[in-house]
Order: C-alpha cells, then sequence, then structure tokens
C-alpha cells in the first residue's frame, strides 16, 4: 500500500530524512517510533503529501506524491500531534464539514457524520459545540473527522494523547475494526504500551535513518506470541513444544518459553492439556505483553 | 453548496449577528437623516460605512481566513481536503467576508437609492460596479498576501494579519485613488478637475470605460494570484503560464502609457519604442524586487533547482523558476531589446547594462542575505544591506569627495563609458557567486572541508 524509496528530507539547516525505504502492507497496522527529533512527524507529513520529498520517492496506492498530491489526500485520514477544531461549530457540522470537504456526496452525509460519531462514541453529543468538550472528547471528534470518510490510508500522530484508559481501550479496539476493514493504519506515538494493543509491525526512526533499515513484525494477530512457565525445569521443553502442531518456538530455556501460536481458544486449550499430560508443572500460560518494547530495545540495542 | 463557504457561512452568518448589523446601520442611517452633520444623508453614510465594513473590515477577516486557521491548527486538515485550489479561494474569499458583505449590501442598497435620486440609473450602476470592486480587490489582495506569507511559514502573529490587511487597503487606496482622477464629481479626498480621457497606446479612451476596464482586469489577476497562491498551499503545481501571461500583459499595459514619459526632460530624446521598452523593462524590474522580497528563499528549492540544471533537467527546472527569476528574466529580455533598440547611443546603452547588471546584483545580494540568516529576518538583512549599498556608502564617499567611487553602487554615467556596466556586473558575479556557495548544506560543507 505504501511504498517509500530513498526518501530524503531536508530543512534549510540540517537533514531531517536520510534516505528512508520502507513499505507498509494493506491491512496492517504499523507503528513508527523513535525519539524526539528523530524525523517521525517529517515522516508522517511526506506519507502524507504534505511535504515534497528533497529527492526518493512516497507512492501510496501506486499514486507519487509528488505526481498525484491531491489524488493522495482524497486517500488519506491524518490527524496530526498538534490538531485544531472549529470551536464554534457543533459535532455534527464540524463532521458534516469534513465530510463534505473530504468528497462525499451530499446524500451521504448524514450516514457518514452519524457512522464516524457512532464509531469513537459521541452520537450523543452531536449537537454540541467542539469548543464544549473535553480534551478526550475533542480527542475522539479529531479522530472521528480523521476517518468520516472512510480513507484507504489512516495516519495518527499520537492519537491516544489525552484521552482516558477506558478510551484508549475504545481506540484500540476502533483501530482494530477499522485494520479489519481494510484500511492501512500508520500510528506514530512515544508510549510503546499504548501501541501495543493494536501494531503489528513497527517501524524505528532515529535520526533520520531506519534502524535495522526496514520495518519489524513485532505481533502477528491471527498468531500472538505466548510466555508459558513451567514450575520445575525440563530440558526437553524445545523439543516437545516444536513436535506439537501450529507451535512456533521463538526462544526457551528450562523453565521459559516464548512461543507464537494460533489465537484459536480451544488450539490453546488442547496445548495446555499436551504440556500436562507430558508432566510438564505449567504454573503460567498467557499472551505477551512486551513484545513491542522488548523488540524496540533489541533494535536500538538499549535496555 | 461549497463547503468552506458553507462553513464559514455557519460562524460568520449567525442571526444574532444578522440582527445586530441590521439594528446598528438602520440607527446610523437614521441619525444620519435626521442630523446633516458630519454626513450630508444616509447615502454619505452609507459609502464611508461601506469602506469600513467590506474594505477594512473585510480585509482583516479575508487575510485571517487563511492565518486563522494557521494559527488555530485546522489549515493542515483543509489541505487535506478534496476541495480544488478554486473551489477552496472563493470559498475563503466570500465565505469569511460573508458578514461583512452582509452589511456592506445594505450600505450599498442605500447607497444605490442615493445615486439613483440624486444622479441617474446609470451613475449608480457605474458606482456600483466601483464599490464591488474596490471589496473584491481589497479582500482579494489581503488574502494573496496572507497566502503568500502562509508560503513563507510566517503567518501567524497579529502583527502579520495587520500587515495583510494594509496591503488590501493599499490596493483600495490606489483604486479609489485611480478612480477619483476620472470622477466626474471629483474625489473626496483630493477635490480636483477629472480627467475625462486616458492616452493609451497613442490612442485616447474614456477614463471611466478605461479605468473601469483596468479594475476589473487587475481584481480578476488578483484573483487568478490568489487561486495560484492556494494551489501551493495545496501541493498542486503551478506551472508558468499564469505568471508570464501576467508578465506579458502587465508589460504591455504599462508600456501603453509612454505619452507620460514624452514631457520627461531626460527622457525627451527616446521615440516611443525606446520609451515603451523602458517602461516595460522598469515594471518587469520593479516587480522583481518585489516578488524576491515575496517569495520564500527557500535554500533546500534552491539546492533543487541547482541540481535540476545540473542533471540538463530544464523542463522540470524551468517549471519551478520562481516569480522574480521569471520577472528577472523578463527585465533582461526587454533590457537587452532596447540596448538593440537604442543603436547609436552608448551613454544610454551604458545606463540600461549598468541598471541590468545592479537588478541582478540585488537579487543575489537578497538571497545571500537571506542564506545567511540563521532562521528568519533574512529580508531585514537583505534590506540592510541594500541601504548601505544604495544609501551609506556612496553617502560616506560622497563626503571623502571620491565621487567617482560612486559607480560602484549605483548605475552613472562613467568615464570611461563602460566603467559603470563592468562594475555592475562584476558585482552580480561576484555576489551571486557567493549566494550560490552559500545554499549548500552545513553537513555537507563539513563533509567537503579536508580534515
Amino acid at each position: 500500500m505504501i511504498e517509500v524509496r530513498d526518501l530524503v528530507y531536508e530543512y534549510p539547516s540540517a537533514r531531517a530524512l536520510k534516505g528512508v525505504s520502507l513499505h507498509v502492507a494493506p491491512a496492517t497496522i504499523t507503528a513508527l517510533v523513535g525519539p524526539n527529533g528523530a524525523g517521525k512527524t517529517t515522516l508522517l507529513r511526506c506519507l502524507a503529501a504534505l511535504e515534497p520529498p528533497y529527492s526518493g520517492s512516497v507512492t501510496i496506492g501506486g499514486l507519487d506524491t509528488k505526481q498525484a498530491p491531491r489524488a493522495i489526500h482524497a486517500r488519506l485520514g491524518y490527524l496530526p500531534d498538534f490538531y485544531g477544531l472549529y470551536d464554534a461549530l457543533s459535532v455534527r457540522r464540524a463532521l458534516t464539514y469534513t465530510a463534505r470537504s473530504r468528497g462525499i456526496a451530499a446524500a451521504l452525509v448524514a450516514a457518514a457524520v452519524e457512522k464516524a460519531a457512532g464509531r469513537v462514541g459521541l452520537t450523543d453529543r452531536l449537537e454540541a459545540r467542539a469548543g464544549e468538550l473535553s480534551r478526550g472528547l475533542r480527542q475522539r471528534l479529531a479522530i472521528a473527522q480523521a476517518i468520516v470518510h472512510e480513507p484507504a490510508v489512516l495516519m495518527l500522530d499520537e492519537p491516544a494523547a489525552g484521552l482516558d484508559p477506558q478510551a484508549r481501550r475504545d481506540l484500540s479496539q476502533l483501530l482494530l475494526t477499522l485494520k479489519d476493514g481494510g484500511m492501512t493504519l500508520i500510528i506514530s506515538s512515544h508510549i510503546l504500551a499504548e501501541l501495543e494493543d493494536y501494531c503489528s509491525e513497527m517501524i524505528i526512526i532515529e535520526d533520520g535513518l531506519i534502524v535495522g533499515g526496514r520495518a519489524i513484525k513485532v505481533r502477528d494477530v491471527e498468531r500472538p506470541r505466548y510466555m508459558l512457565e513451567i514450575a520445575t525445569a525440563r530440558s526437553d521443553l524445545r523439543e516437545f513444544l516444536s513436535a506439537r502442531a501450529g507451535v512456533d518456538v521463538i526462544e526457551a530455556d528450562g523453565y521459559h518459553a516464548l512461543l507464537t501460536h494460533t489465537k484459536n481458544a480451544l488450539a490453546r486449550a488442547k496445548l495446555i492439556r499436551d504440556l500436562l499430560a507430558a508432566g510438564f508443572e505449567v504454573s503460567s500460560f498467557g499472551e505477551s505483553t512486551k513484545t513491542l518494547e522488548d523488540a524496540y530495545f533489541k533494535q536500538v540495542g538499549k535496555g | 453548496m461549497n463547503p468552506e463557504f458553507q462553513r464559514n457561512l455557519w460562524l460568520e452568518l449567525t442571526p444574532r449577528r444578522m440582527f445586530a448589523m441590521v439594528v446598528a446601520l438602520a440607527l446610523i442611517f437614521f441619525a444620519a437623516a435626521l442630523t446633516g452633520g458630519l454626513v450630508s444623508g444616509p447615502g454619505e453614510a452609507a459609502g464611508w460605512l461601506y469602506y469600513l465594513i467590506v474594505v477594512v473590515w473585510g480585509s482583516r477577516n479575508a487575510a485571517l481566513s487563511v492565518v486563522g486557521e494557521i494559527r488555530d491548527r485546522t489549515w493542515d486538515g483543509q489541505r487535506l481536503s478534496s476541495l480544488g485550489a478554486d473551489t477552496m479561494t472563493w470559498g475563503k474569499l466570500f465565505g469569511a467576508t460573508s458578514f461583512n458583505w452582509f452589511g456592506g449590501a445594505i450600505c450599498l442598497a442605500v447607497i444605490l437609492i442615493d445615486l439613483m435620486g440624486n444622479r441617474g440609473v446609470a451613475v449608480a450602476l457605474i458606482e456600483l460596479v466601483y464599490y464591488l470592486a474596490i471589496g473584491v480587490i481589497a479582500q482579494a489582495a489581503a488574502l494573496l498576501a496572507s497566502l503568500i506569507a502562509a508560503g513563507r511559514r510566517h503567518a501567524h502573529s497579529q502583527f502579520g494579519v495587520f500587515l495583510y490587511q494594509a496591503v488590501g487597503l493599499a490596493a483600495a487606496i490606489i483604486v479609489y485613488i485611480i478612480w477619483a482622477t476620472a470622477d466626474p464629481a471629483g474625489s473626496i479626498l483630493a477635490r480636483r478637475a477629472p480627467a475625462d480621457f486616458i492616452v493609451w497606446w497613442g490612442l485616447a479612451f474614456d477614463a471611466r470605460a478605461f479605468l473601469l476596464l483596468s479594475l476589473a482586469a487587475f481584481a480578476a489577476w488578483t484573483l487568478a494570484g490568489c487561486v495560484r497562491q492556494m494551489r501551493l498551499e495545496l501541493k498542486m503545481r503551478n506551472g508558468q503560464y499564469v505568471w508570464l501571461g501576467f508578465l506579458a500583459f502587465i508589460g504591455v499595459y504599462v508600456a501603453g502609457f509612454d505619452a507620460w514619459l514624452s514631457g520627461w526632460q531626460s527622457l525627451m530624446h527616446l521615440d516611443a519604442v525606446a520609451r515603451r521598452l523602458l517602461l516595460a523593462g522598469t515594471t518587469y524590474g520593479a516587480l522583481a524586487y518585489i516578488m524576491v522580497f515575496l517569495e520564500p528563499k527557500d535554500r533546500v528549492h534552491y539546492r533543487w533547482l541547482g541540481s535540476a540544471f545540473a542533471k540538463f533537467q530544464f523542463g522540470p527546472a524551468l517549471g519551478e523558476l520562481q516569480g522574480w527569476m521569471t520577472a528577472t528574466l523578463a527585465a533582461l529580455g526587454v533590457g537587452i531589446a532596447l540596448l538593440v533598440w537604442l543603436g547609436q547611443t552608448p551613454q544610454d546603452e551604458a545606463m540600461v547594462g549598468a541598471m541590468l547588471g545592479f537588478l541582478c546584483r540585488d537579487m543575489a545580494v537578497v538571497v545571500l542575505a537571506n542564506m545567511l540568516a540563521r532562521r528568519r529576518g533574512g529580508d531585514f538583512i537583505a534590506l540592510v544591506m541594500l541601504f548601505a549599498l544604495y544609501v551609506l556608502l556612496p553617502a560616506i564617499v560622497k563626503g571623502m569627495n571620491y565621487e567617482t567611487a560612486l559607480v560602484f553602487f549605483f548605475p552613472r554615467a562613467g568615464d570611461p563609458l563602460w566603467l559603470s556596466p563592468l562594475l555592475a556586473w562584476s558585482e552580480a558575479v561576484l555576489a551571486t557567486a557567493l549566494a550560490v556557495g552559500s545554499l549548500a548544506l552545513p553537513e555537507d560543507k563539513a563533509a567537503a572541508a579536508p580534515a
């Protein structure tokens, strides 16, 4: 869906992106992470055809950002890290304006507005003025504006800033729903834990370059990572697991194993039954929750 | 309906504001009808109120239509919309000022009723066109200024908004003064005899008709300028055709006033063709100075242009030339034509050659100053440098009785004749070399430097 080749972007006094190349597959959620000033926002703005590259190319859905920026804009939803809203407009009018300005036919606007508001939980606030909303609700409205036209690609810069834990959980669910609907998402954030719930790939950008030169697969929604722990050490743990159908062992020692396995609950239950039947004293079995952070620090060589 | 226009209507034309405007205007007209003090009646009061509401206030709202979006961080969202540049431009120009036009329409109605009663329907209709034109030109000029500033990323401050509004007001004042020269009733500010006809390209035209057409043409060019700048903001490419068309128009338009120069002592020996070329060339030179200060001096863009020319990619490179570059090229082209036409008058030729050389030097000086500036303020440094070159240093040299050295600073008849153009072009080459050398990235310079 997104192809970037040797992208160079320069500010007058510095080169912000120094030959970035990457590929983002359709219907995925990719995390864009890195320290402040690494070039995340610049990269997002280049992907959104808001900044022209000095050299190199960015194509989205086969369209080049230099040749067809407006066609790309039409396919994009973009939420910048610092965004503004029309405070004097009601939520309904703000979404109606966005829908109309994004090319939705007049007859379909009302339905699109209702759908977007429903997705972010603003249905009961449609007549409230944007300026009267709390910070979290404003964030939801901004996200609704970014998705009201059902873009093919959605780019969000720090989308969970200002959201309470419940709203963050709702946001994670929304993003996964959008991905399942075929949308390609790129999420930039400082907070790895926030990305953990929904990102399948991660791009680490540091000093204008992609660390490791490519996106890292951190999470497969269909085949999550699980951490197994047993009470008594067994040297044949890896061998036993590897022999089970559908199990891929990433790493293992006598007490622990990190593995990928299908998300199917019955299959997981069968694996646990097999382990117990074979005499393994299973003390813990659960989805690994530190994958993104582990992958990040593994790549940047810290931690 | 245009979504941008609709959004602006939601924000601007609320029932409460419209009611307040109607009541306020009604009270003012009623007072004017009763008292007859400062103004002679509702008609004159409506004229002044129109200027206040549509021109003064309207140009501020037009400037804010983009600056406000940038300041409130909604501009990126608008740039990503599916709206075309023309839709966005007119949606902002007439939407952000819709409340002003609402009040202006009430004033216009009063003006028309007054004029039809006192001066007839024909005059009323002509004045209607004038009032609409001055409102549109003032607001479009303010919007254009704010869009140009947005391109330079200098658009946020209140002082900036005031400057863009001032551009709109300046445009309105020019329109007002020009229109007043042909007003049979005389100007409000400068009461003097009106001009009945205007000589253009040797032909006499009715002054009011000529000025009305001129106003319409300049209003159209101002709107075209807005759309072009909006296209740039929306990341669309402009190409050169519209700008070249404007250069052709303005060259032909200004050259037509050669009769005005025939009375000048120092230019009396020039024939009509030379005077026309001189007018067109001077206009292009003036445009080059205006544009080089208005347009962004983007180091990255200049580096890209340089690399495109170095790779013989002339098509894309020529398409990306900035307005000041093409205006300078036009001035050089017309200047060379003038040199050829002048033929056997070496003094004039030397002066024209020196003027062209100093024009190129000054363009390079402005670019160099912007490259030397760490962040912003490059244009101010450029103004200081040009002030030093044209005023300060010549004053010092003159004070020291080295008047022959003035030839270093501006076009001046030297001895020998070729000295002035030679020095002008030497300085132009030196300034250009320094400007080009300053374009490289600091990290590239460091890499290129010997260890």
